[in-house]
């Protein structure tokens, strides 16, 4: 009984951490049309700037080396300031290409930025050790859980909290909501684009950076490809919970990241490595059920 | 009746567009082997497999408009299935025990075994797209995502079949240049005259406005399907040249990396056109060959100098990333190859 | 209302409504091959919606569309197109990157041929209709009377059975609207086909029409001759409102 329960406890961490992503890769689609690749190096170099560029593999902490709130601070920061200036420099020219010329830049600037890294930071893993004292599993009811999940859990759910009221209480937020419903409807509307479209980033900055945090509180390590797995999982999230729509976005993530930890606690051990591929089989088969995904908004239909 | 008729004149137009494309390439091919060094020739040798895989990918992604990120994918299922019919008898039994014995304990002619091979891609490609090709298409450029980690993922932990992600070495190395301008030549032949048939105009149709082709009797799931699948089976045939040019097979040289300098190529050159893809090869090919030396160090009067490595890769993105913003539609953008004082009237019926 | 019969394109108490707002309600709508059916209304009043249905690209909620007497309510905008309902666009949504002939030779495609009859059908077609020397040109290169004409020669190609044209005289000149008068007149003769003609100006539709059918708000007004429905006062108050019914319809 426990057992489950604490399956549970790690399906509803990792599936809201993957909502997390799916959030801001959702966000910023609604608001321009863009699938984002460079969200995966938003997270990863959000978690390289707690450390000093050198070859070692146990490099000195930089943004780390702070105080707790500082630090979580500073990666915001760092995470928020990259996602803008890559809006400005790489998105806002081809902000009226279409969603494949969209796509296909974030891929390159993804890549300029993982060579980036590696340039910086070499290739090799590392290993950072901040919120060493998470580590100790709490008990709850007799189930034990780890601190990090803990966490994970209640930063993911105060962040979603946030996210909606934002979106449903504040102008912006609506504003932003219905750019994701009818894109065009919205800019017709008087939709202040680049103040949106700027904003949309810097909240896909903001989760970026509180992914990296938990993902390296959680790993204790460093990799140049950190962020890829989490987004590649956010992208068949929002493609399964319906493009456009932020709840498809949400609810897509969530899916994921529990049928993810439920494939790699019941498969049998030898076919668990495979985990990842039953989980994005079952993206294609949910596709092949409904190809306009489970919450189909205009966005998703073509006008004649 | 009518093809009597055809002068020389107008088959010599019709065939001008590949013709502008095949002949530099063969003189480039000639003049690097009789006055190029060793690696220019090897670097020539890449070119035109890689000519061989980015046209193949034209053939989808260029005509059809939509991104597809899975073309690895097919590539890699040929590799892998050459390497299993030629490779390291020897050793096969051993390091790769799990083949079945008709695999493990002999050797496949090489021919045969390449035929094999690019008809599994094809088929692989094909069995992909009936699924794939029924979204519309930023979905489909996600799924063909999907279908790259699919792979991924498979291979790299099927370990007493693939090795894993370890390299399979020893495969025979019969891949030289003048084997590789034939496939090259051979692919930008198919693509051209897909492009300019029935199912060519009809899909080209589709990437220009889905709506008004359907309103012309147009299936777009169907010219996809049979795009994607064509397209399949030459990357297929470019996985095993690649292969049996480097003898050594690898699931991470199949991954994301590969694809985005694949893409890069087709987006430089300027997706719209044939033309488009097979220049695409050529500028990325000198400009990585140029920065590799530079990487390597070169010496300038006496002094050793050198970029620091992954330079190469930071440039080939940010020049990408200048074309996407001054020049979206690429070097070429959408023209094939036209004779010089052609009309623009005249570059539209071949581009077509 | 009479039974489904052949050599028709038929709706039958057609309803579309997005949300809350009902576009059509009710309407049946007969067009019967070899005449030009008129289709007109105030804007807003469901023409092209009505197209968008019988074309297959929007579902009715309620109501079916019947061609030649089968039942197409089901069927998908391209299978429609291939049996035998072609249309055009209002924006003309050419295929901007390939040549006229190429344009009118997806639709040749679409309806089963070759690539090389499709061709020969489609040089036919631009022959008949003036555009020949613009065949190999590219249609981003058009100019925009050039453009709509192109649109209606697409249609045609798919040799359809109905064609259905959404203001094909839309933005052009006096002479223009005359020759293209004279082209929409003549297509029942020469391709066998009905015609669906939606259009604001009413010099086209009364110089070509042999019925007219009126819509307004969503439902059917009139429909009858063209001196019919030029008399008809409840369609003068619709277009010109209350005041001017009296002043004359007719341009």
């Amino acid at each position: 009984m426990a057992n489950i329960v604490q399956v549970l406890v790690d399906a509803i961490a990792l599936g809201s951490l993957y909502a997390l992503v799916a959030l801001a890769i959702g966000l910023v689609f609604g608001v321009m049309r863009l699938v984002n690749f460079a969200q995966a190096d938003y997270i990863t170099i959000g978690a390289y700037a707690l450390v000093v560029p050198t070859v070692s593999v146990t490099p000195p902490l930089l943004l780390g080396a702070l105080p707790s709130a500082l630090m979580i601070g500073g990666v915001l920061v760092v995470v928020m300031a990259l996602a803008l200036l890559t809006e400005r420099v790489a998105f806002r020219p081809l902000r009226n290409s279409n969603p494949s010329t969209l796509l296909i830049s974030s891929f390159a600037v993804s890549y300029f930025l993982q060579n980036l890294v590696m340039l910086i930071h070499t290739g090799r893993p590392k290993s950072v050790g901040i919120g060493q004292g998470l580590a100790n599993a709490v008990e709850i009811g007799g189930v034990r859980v780890p601190g990090v999940q803990l966490l994970t859990m209640v930063v993911t759910a105060g962040l979603l909290v946030a996210l909606v009221l934002f979106l449903k209480k504040t102008p912006l937020g609506i504003q932003m909501r219905a750019a994701a419903e009818n894109f065009q409807m919205a800019r017709l509307l008087g939709m202040p684009a680049n103040r949106v479209i700027a904003l949309a980033f810097a909240i896909s900055g903001l989760l970026g950076g509180a992914v990296s945090l938990l993902l390296t509180i959680q790993t204790g390590t460093l990799d140049l490809r950190m962020g890829l797995m989490p987004v590649v999982y956010a992208f068949f999230a929002t493609v399964i919970g319906g493009m456009g729509s932020l709840p498809g976005a949400a609810l897509g993530g969530f899916l994921v990241g529990v049928a993810s930890v439920l494939l790699q606690t019941y498969l049998p051990a030898d076919l668990r490595p495979f985990r990842d591929a039953g989980v994005f089989m079952m993206v294609i088969l949910i596709l092949l059920v409904r190809p306009q995904g489970l919450i189909v908004t205009s966005a998703a239909k073509e006008r004649v | 009746m009518k093809s009597d008729t055809m002068s020389f004149a107008t088959i010599g137009r019709f065939w001008f567009p590949v013709l502008a494309l095949v002949i530099p390439l063969a003189i480039i091919v000639v003049v690097t082997g009789q006055f190029g060094g060793l690696s220019i020739q090897r670097t020539v040798i890449e070119m035109l497999i890689s000519i061989v895989i980015v046209v193949g990918l034209y053939v989808f992604v260029g005509n059809s408009g939509i991104i597809s990120f899975g073309h690895a994918t097919f590539m890699a299922i040929a590799a892998y299935a050459s390497a299993w019919q030629t490779c390291c008898e020897m050793l096969k039994p051993i390091t790769m025990s799990g083949l079945p014995p008709f695999l493990r304990d002999q050797s496949i002619p090489l021919l045969p075994s390449a035929v094999v091979s690019v008809l599994l891609a094809g088929g692989a490609a094909f069995l992909t797209g009936l699924v794939i090709m029924r979204l519309t298409g930023l979905a489909a450029s996600i799924s063909t995502l999907a279908v790259l980690f699919i792979l991924n993922v498979v291979y790299s932990n099927w370990d007493s079949v693939t090795m894993g992600s370890a390299s399979i070495v020893g495969l025979p190395t019969y891949v030289t240049a003048w084997l590789a301008l034939g496939c090259a030549v051979f692919a930008i032949v198919i693509a051209y005259l897909y492009q300019v048939s029935a199912f060519g105009l009809a899909i080209r149709a589709t990437r220009e406005d889905e709506v008004a082709a359907a309103a012309s009797g147009i299936s777009l799931y169907w010219s996809r399907l049979i795009a994607f699948t064509l397209s399949g089976f030459m990357v297929g045939l470019g996985g095993v040249l690649q292969a049996h040019y480097l003898g050594t097979v690898s699931i991470n040289s199949f991954f994301l990396s590969f694809t985005f300098l694949a893409l890069a190529m087709l987006i430089v050159g300027g997706m719209g056109s044939l033309a488009g893809a097979v220049v695409g090869v050529v500028v990325i090919t000198a400009m990585v060959d140029i920065f590799r030396r530079l990487e390597g160090g070169i010496s300038i009067g006496g002094e050793q100098w050198s970029l620091p490595a992954g330079t190469q890769e930071l440039i080939i993105a940010a020049f990408m990333l200048l074309i996407l913003v001054f020049r979206k539609d690429g070097i070429m953008a959408g023209r094939e190859m036209t004779l010089p004082g052609q009309e623009q009237r005249e570059k539209g019926l071949i581009n077509g | 209302m009479s039974r489904p019969s052949k050599e028709r394109l038929e709706a039958r108490g057609v309803a579309v409504a997005f949300g809350g707002i009902r576009a059509l309600s009710g309407v049946d709508l007969e067009l019967r091959r070899g005449e030009v059916l008129g289709l007109i209304g105030p804007n807003g009043a469901g023409k092209t919606t009505m197209v968008n249905v019988l074309s297959g690209f929007q579902r009715p909620t309620s109501g079916s569309i019947s061609l030649d007497g089968i039942d197409v309510s089901k069927l998908t905008a391209r299978k429609i197109a291939q049996a035998g309902v072609g249309r055009s666009f209002q924006a003309a949504r050419l295929f901007r990157a390939m040549t006229v002939e190429q344009n009118l030779s997806v639709a040749a495609i679409g309806s089963g041929l070759s690539r090389k009859a499709a061709r020969e059908r489609a040089l036919e077609i631009l022959d008949w209709m003036g555009l020949a020397k613009k065949a190999d040109n590219r249609c981003d290169s058009l100019s925009y009377g050039d453009e709509r004409r192109v649109s209606i020669a697409r249609a045609l190609a798919l040799q359809p059975s109905f064609a259905l044209l959404d203001e094909p005289a839309s933005g052009m000149n006096d002479a223009e609207c005359e020759a293209l008068m004279e082209v929409i007149a003549e297509l029942p003769a020469r391709f066998g086909c009905g015609v669906l003609l939606i259009e604001h100006n009413m010099k086209v539709i009364m110089g070509v029409c042999q019925r007219i059918h009126v819509l307004d708000g969503g439902q059917s007004l009139a429909e009858g001759s063209p001196q019919d429905i030029q008399k008809n006062p409840a369609v003068r108050r619709a277009y010109l409102g209350e005041k001017a019914a009296d002043s004359t319809l007719a341009i």
